[in-house]
């Protein structure tokens, strides 16, 4: 024992309890409720970075914050100032000019946005994943291409690709139809997603494959019944982050859908705003509506959008 | 030559057509809809900027006359502004502005965040309130910092009334020198829950035995970030840039929500992807202007999208 300091926690052998305080990163399971406890209370510098940090995250969601309690007050009360808590009156008289708001009613145009989302997201979701497994797995001569354009798109912005659908979709009868703005969502992100689930695929073993194969299992069959069950965290992920992006997308509905019935959500808000006084209520109740299923989504499958948005990037 | 012979490069000798049978059963309903939807119309926009347009239907070849056009219009380059650096300077100028202030600030706020937040209890939750932003619709964000900056309702405002600079209370939007910056910090409140992200990620996978024995060697806080963090989180870097870039460049919705689909008054803070939608959609329609716009778009974030692809 020489060399150590008597209270060193590492050297003890004899399973005593800890005369030190565990370190940071111990597991809370090895430890009893009263050290758990008492670690749990900072002291100086990190009671600081504790009161920074709490302070730094309270400032982030203030302008959020004020949306939320501007779409609950009346207007003269907004325009006080929504951070004033006395004579607060609730209403959610905004919400329900919000929902028959009349140059695109929140009631319709989510829907809208919903019949555009759900199966974009699903069939970008299965394709993707079908060219994505022959691009993991297989050689083919035009591979290097088909990769450099994956990558072409993914930089490319959404407005490149406009002028080219809107006389594609004007030609063939697409032009302001929920399957019109579907489609061109699908082939948009199927850059995205391809070279996602591409990386993914590359991680995985092929062995299970290769053992299904001497099996005498086809293709098909492997594909889905390994292919798809083993990637279901990468699809889950992909459709998670697709769907916020569809559902809180703006550029291409607003270039595809015209008419005051096809409106998506999105699309609508700025509309809100009206001429001259900006009726703060409505808008802000507008956008509640709106952001409120990306980030419900969100703060439910938290893991596979984090995990997703790292993978996407790091990989 | 044989039919065998073209395939000779990639295939070899003896075809697996049972293969190439399953290969293109799998792929061609998902690279179809690309090839119609995002590859041709790319190629449609490149080769059509090197025609007249009238409206949406292609006239005759002019060669770079369009782009030499789009590069002397004020709406896009405003030399003249440039030169004494007064706004409107052009969506071009503008764009590069937001781009430069905005990736080096929401990358340094992310990974200072993501530092801070490391090893906190409860930072799952802080993480949540700094990201809750990139989740929301970007036109919210810009209907968010309308209301930020309102003179009477917004909160940026009450702070200033609240720390005693009455005098500089205003609607910051509507003011042509500083609009756009107001604007800047509102896409960087938003990236950097983006940044704080990953670098929370790339953090995680650093081995706290490693700081741990930094520390026992006496490196204080900024030698253990300098010698153990920083070269672990450094890969990581290179994408938030990138991402951020990518971004930036294709900025509209919260422009288009603050300001209209001219980019506010007189176009102080207009963008590209604001100039592409109005030479395309809005009378007088612009084709050929609209494609070049959007080209100079990606010829900006091509080179960041080589680079990924590089690393691989």
């Amino acid at each position: 024992m020489t060399g150590h300091s008597p209270d060193d926690h590492d050297a003890r052998t004899d399973g005593g309890t800890r005369t030190r305080d565990p370190p940071e990163t111990a597991p809370d399971d090895f430890q009893d409720t009263g050290t758990r406890l008492v670690s749990k209370i900072p002291t100086g510098a990190r009671a600081v970075r504790y009161a920074v940090a709490v302070g730094i995250a309270v400032l982030w969601v203030v302008p959020l914050l004020g949306l939320l309690m501007a779409s609950v007050r009346p207007l003269e009360q907004i325009i006080q100032g929504w951070w004033h808590i006395e004579g607060m009156t609730v209403t959610f008289q905004n919400y329900a000019e919000a929902w028959t708001f009349k140059s695109g009613p929140m009631r319709q145009a989510l829907f809208n946005t919903a019949i555009v989302t759900i199966p974009s997201v699903l069939a970008v979701t299965l394709l993707g994943t079908m060219v994505a497994y022959p691009f993991a797995r297989f050689d083919f001569p035009v591979k290097t291409g088909l990769f450099f354009l994956l990558i072409v798109v993914m930089a490319a912005p959404p407005e490149l690709v406009a002028m080219g659908n809107y006389n594609t979709l004007r030609a063939t009868g697409l032009f302001d139809t929920y399957m019109g703005l579907i489609l061109v969502h699908i082939g948009w992100g199927m850059g995205w997603v391809v070279m996602f689930l591409r990386n993914y695929l590359l991680g995985l073993p092929e062995e299970l494959e290769e053992a299904a194969r001497i099996d005498g299992a086809s293709r098909y069959q492997i594909f889905k019944s390994i292919v798809l069950p083993y990637s279901m965290p990468a699809l889950v992920s992909v459709a998670v982050i697709q769907f916020t992006w569809v559902w809180n997308s703006f550029f291409f509905p607003l270039v595809f859908m015209r008419s005051t019935d096809k409106k998506l959500a999105p699309q609508v808000l700025p509309l809100m705003k009206g001429r001259l006084q900006i009726d703060w209520g409505l808008v802000a109740a507008g956008s509640v509506l709106t952001m409120i299923v990306p980030i419900v989504l969100f703060l439910v499958l938290q893991k596979y959008y984090k995990r997703g948005m790292v993978a996407a990037v790091a990989d | 030559m044989s039919s065998t012979d073209l395939f000779e490069g990639g295939f070899g000798a003896d075809v697996d057509w049972e293969k190439t049978k399953a290969i293109l059963i799998f792929m061609a309903p998902g690279l179809t809809l690309f090839g119609i939807f995002s590859v041709g119309p790319m190629v449609y926009s490149a080769w059509g900027s090197f025609y007249v347009w009238d409206a949406f239907t292609v006239q005759q070849f002019v060669g770079l006359d369009q782009w030499v056009a789009t590069f002397t219009d004020d709406a896009i380059i405003n030399w003249s502004n440039l030169a004494s650096f007064t706004y409107p300077m052009g969506a071009l100028p503008q764009n590069l502005i937001w781009m430069v202030i905005h990736v080096p600030l929401s990358t340094v706020l992310g990974l200072g965040l993501a530092l801070l937040f490391a090893d906190l209890r409860g930072r799952r939750i802080l993480r949540s309130m700094v990201f809750l932003g990139f989740t929301t619709p970007t036109v919210v964000i810009g209907l968010v910092l309308l209301f930020v900056y309102d003179p009477q309702a917004g909160v940026f405002n009450e702070i200033l009334r609240t720390i005693g600079l009455e005098g500089q209370v205003r609607n910051w939007l509507q003011e042509p020198q500083i609009a756009i910056y107001a604007l800047i910090a509102g896409g960087v409140w938003v990236q950097t829950g983006f940044s704080m992200l990953v670098y929370s990620s790339a953090l995680a996978g650093i081995d706290p035995s490693l700081l741990e024995s930094a520390r026992i060697d006496g490196a204080g806080p900024f030698r253990r970030f300098k010698d153990v963090i920083w070269p672990l989180v450094k890969p990581v870097t290179a994408v938030v840039v990138i991402m951020s870039t990518i971004w930036v460049i294709r900025i509209f919705a919260i422009v288009y929500a603050a300001g209209g689909p001219s980019g506010g008054p007189n176009g102080v803070f207009s963008v590209l992807g604001l100039e592409v939608y109005q030479a395309a959609f809005s009378i007088p329609i612009e084709y050929g202007k609209a494609m070049v716009i959007a080209l100079v778009e990606l010829i900006i974030t091509l080179p960041m999208a080589w680079y990924i692809a590089r690393m691989d």
